[in-house]
C-alpha cells in the first residue's frame, strides 16, 4: 500500500525521527554531498543527483576502532565498540540500497561481522527514487532501477505536492508517522537510463584473464584508491593495532586493491605487481569473483567511479570492451 | 586542428621508423566531452590522439612507468617542468624520451562531463609560451598574457592567525579519504616505497582521521618543498577538493624567496634541498 506525505509531513516525520535516534542523510559540504549525521532537518539536501560518497561509510566507516584493550591489575580485558543508538539512513538512492544489500553477502555471512551486524540491524533505511539520472547512471544494467523499492525499507518518491510513502518492511512499518492517508494518485514512471549490455561478460572474463587487455587498460590506471572508496561495493579493509601511552586498541580502515601493499604478503612475494594485474583484480572481483561466490556481481551501477576516476577508467567500456574482445578473439 | 595533426603525424612517424615503442598522449574521454591518458603503441591508434583545452593531464608521470623503453610523450609547457624535474633527479633518460611538445591554450576547468569556460588558476598565471624542453614543437609558440604570479592569496592566508589557520586545515583535512591520488598522480612523488606505506619506522597510521590525514598531507607537501612544479595535478583530481594548491604554493613561494629557486626550470641547477654549502653552516642555536 502506498501514502501520502506532504513536505511539511516529512519534515516533521524527520523531526520526530531525530528526537529518539540518529539521521544519517545527504548534506552539503562545500562542492560535497555526503550522508552525514544531521541535528536538524534543515541540514538536508532533498535536491541532490549523487552523494559524493555512498552511505557504506554508516556501515563500514572509513576508520573505526573495532575493540580495545584494557589492562587491570593483571587482567587483559577486550571492551568491543559497541553500537548503542537507532539509526535511520535517509535519502539513499536504490542503487546505493542495492550496494548495502551487496555489502551484507560477505559481512553477514556467517560468523558475520559483529560491528557491522549491530549497525545494519538497528539502522532502517528510506530510500528516495530518483527523479532524474545522470549521463553515468546505469542501475537498470546491474539489477535495479530508479524506483526500485527492493532494497529499502520504505521507498519515498517525490510527486508535485510531496511524496508517495511505499512501505516494503514490517522495520518500515514501524517508523511511519501517525495520520498519513492512503496516495490515490498515480506514481510518476522512472526515468529511462541508457543500457550497458552485459549479456556475455561473464564468460568473456572467464577467458580473458591472460589478455593483453588489461595491461593495456593498466597503462593510464593511476592506482589510486579513489574508485574502490566512492564505491557502494568496494569493501576491502586494513586493520592495525595501535598503541598509545598504554592504550592499545585494533583499527579497521578502507583499504583497496589498488594499493602498492595491498597484495603484498609476509616475506615480500607479490602476487600482482604489474599495473594491469591490480587493476584487473577490481573487475574480476566485481563482475566474476563476487558473482560466484555470493550470486550477484559487485556493481551497482551508480556511476560514482565513472565520474571520479581522474583518467576516465569507465566500468561500461570496460564491460563492452571485454564482450567486444571475447568476440573478435572466438571469430578469428 | 593543424595542432593535432601535427602531433599525429609526428607519432606516426616515430612509431613506424621504430624511434619509439610508444606514444603517451590524449584521446577523447568517455564522457565525449574531456580528454584522458592515451598510450599509442602502432599507428592504428593514432588516429584517436587529440589536443584541446581539456588535456589537463600531466602526462611525464607516466614515464617513470616505462622506465627503460623509449617512449615519446606529450608535453604542455607546464608539464615540461615535470621533466627537468626528473632529469635532474636522474629518474628518466633524456635519450630515452622523446618530447613532443605543444603550445598550450590554457586548460579550462572541467567536471567530468563538463567543460567550463574558465582557465585553471594555474594557467592564468603561466608564463610558459612554449615548453622548456622539447624534440618536436607542435602548435609553435604561442603568445600568452598571462596574470603576474603574486601569491595574493598565499600571503592573504599567512595574514591569518594560528588559529584561522589551523581552524581551515583542521576542517580540509578532514575530509580526505587518503585515496592517494594526490600521490599517485604527482610527477615528484615517486619513492619505491612510500612512508606513508613505511611500518618500520611507522610514520603515519591507516586511520582516516582528521589528525593522520594532516600528517600525510603535511608530509606529503614538505617532501615536495622546492620540488613541486606546480602542475596542480594533485588538487585536480582530489575527489574531496581539498585546496592542496595552497599548500604547495605556500612552499613554492617560500623557497622562492629564501633560495631563488624554482623546481623544474633548469635540469642542471641543484635543488635547494640536495646540496650543502659551507657558508650555509650555522652555529649551534643560530
Amino acid at each position: 500500500m502506498s501514502l501520502f506525505a506532504s513536505k511539511d509531513d516529512l519534515i516533521r516525520w524527520l523531526d520526530s525521527l531525530l528526537r529518539d535516534r540518529i539521521v544519517i542523510a545527504p548534506v552539503r559540504v562545500q562542492e560535497q554531498i555526503m550522508f552525514q549525521p544531521v541535528s536538524k532537518v534543515e541540514e538536508i539536501d532533498f535536491d541532490f543527483d549523487n552523494t559524493t560518497l555512498s552511505p557504506k561509510g554508516w556501515f563500514l566507516p572509513p576508520s573505526e576502532t573495532l575493540f580495545s584493550v584494557q589492562r587491570d591489575d593483571g587482567q587483559v580485558e577486550l571492551v568491543p565498540t559497541l553500537v548503542e543508538q537507532d539509526a535511520v539512513l535517509f535519502g539513499l538512492h536504490p542503487c546505493d540500497a542495492k550496494g548495502i544489500a551487496l555489502m551484507d553477502k560477505p559481512f553477514l555471512q556467517e560468523p558475520g561481522d559483529a560491528l557491522y551486524r549491530e549497525r545494519r540491524g538497528r539502522t532502517a533505511l528510506i530510500g528516495l527514487a530518483c527523479r532524474q539520472v545522470q549521463p553515468e547512471c546505469f542501475c537498470t544494467s546491474m539489477g535495479s532501477a530508479p524506483d526500485d523499492p527492493s532494497n529499502v525499507d520504505i521507498l519515498l518518491t517525490e510527486v508535485d505536492d510531496g511524496y508517495v510513502v511505499q512501505v516494503v518492511t514490517e522495520k518500515g512499518k514501524a517508523l511511519l508517522p501517525q495520520g498519513l492517508v492512503e496516495y490515490k494518485g498515480k506514481v510518476p514512471t522512472p526515468p529511462e537510463l541508457q543500457a550497458v549490455p552485459t549479456r556475455e561478460v561473464t564468460s568473456a572474463m572467464r577467458e580473458l584473464f591472460n589478455d593483453p587487455y588489461w595491461e593495456q587498460l593498466g597503462d593510464r590506471c593511476l592506482h589510486c584508491n579513489i574508485c574502490a572508496y566512492v564505491c557502494p561495493t568496494c569493501y576491502c579493509f586494513d586493520m592495525r593495532d595501535y598503541a598509545d601511552k598504554g592504550k592499545v586498541e585494533r583499527v579497521r580502515s578502507w583499504e583497496s586493491c589498488q594499493s602498492p601493499g595491498f597484495s603484498l604478503t609476509a616475506g615480500g612475494y607479490d602476487p600482482r605487481t604489474t599495473k594491469g594485474e591490480r587493476l584487473r583484480q577490481r573487475f574480476y572481483h566485481k563482475l566474476l569473483y563476487f558473482l560466484e561466490q555470493f550470486q550477484d556481481v559487485a556493481c551497482v551501477g551508480c556511476g560514482r567511479c565513472v565520474r571520479a576516476c581522474p583518467v576516465n577508467i569507465d566500468i561500461r567500456e570496460v564491460i563492452s570492451d571485454l564482450q567486444r574482445v571475447m568476440e573478435a578473439k572466438s571469430g578469428s | 586542428m593543424e595542432l593535432i595533426q601535427q602531433i599525429r603525424d609526428k607519432a606516426r612517424s616515430l612509431l613506424e621508423e621504430g624511434t619509439v615503442e610508444g606514444v603517451i598522449g590524449y584521446e577523447r574521454a568517455s564522457d565525449g566531452v574531456t580528454a584522458r591518458p592515451f598510450f599509442a603503441y602502432g599507428p592504428p591508434a593514432i588516429e584517436r590522439l587529440i589536443f584541446d583545452e581539456t588535456c589537463a593531464h600531466n602526462l611525464v608521470k607516466y614515464l617513470l612507468d616505462k622506465k627503460g623503453k623509449k617512449m615519446a610523450v606529450v608535453v604542455k609547457p607546464c608539464d615540461s617542468r615535470a621533466i627537468n624535474l626528473l632529469l635532474n633527479e636522474g629518474q628518466i633518460e633524456r635519450d630515452k624520451v622523446f618530447i613532443i611538445g605543444v603550445g598550450c591554450p590554457g586548460m579550462m576547468e572541467t567536471n567530468w562531463n563538463h567543460k567550463s569556460e574558465t582557465l585553471q588558476a594555474k594557467c592564468r598565471s603561466c608564463q610558459l609560451s612554449k615548453p622548456l624542453v622539447y624534440d618536436f614543437l607542435a602548435g609553435g609558440e604561442l603568445e600568452r598574457q598571462a596574470e603576474e604570479e603574486n601569491y595574493s592569496d598565499i600571503t592573504e592566508a599567512e595574514a591569518e592567525s594560528v588559529s584561522t589557520r589551523r581552524e581551515f586545515w583542521v576542517e580540509q583535512f578532514g575530509r580526505c579519504i587518503r585515496c592517494y591520488a594526490c600521490r599517485q598522480v604527482c610527477p615528484g612523488c615517486y619513492c619505491p616505497v612510500c612512508f606513508a606505506e613505511r611500518l618500520e619506522p611507522l610514520w603515519v597510521g591507516i586511520r582516516i582521521a582528521p589528525e593522520e590525514n594532516e600528517l600525510w598531507q603535511t608530509i606529503r607537501s614538505f617532501h615536495l618543498a622546492g620540488r613541486c612544479i606546480g602542475c596542480n595535478e594533485c588538487e585536480r583530481v582530489c575527489p574531496m577538493d581539498i585546496p592542496l594548491s595552497l599548500l604547495n604554493r605556500k612552499l613554492e613561494k617560500d623557497v622562492k624567496e629564501l633560495f631563488a629557486f624554482q623546481a623544474g626550470l633548469d635540469p642542471e641547477e641543484q635543488p635547494p634541498f640536495a646540496t650543502f654549502k659551507k657558508e650555509e653552516k650555522l652555529e649551534f642555536g643560530e
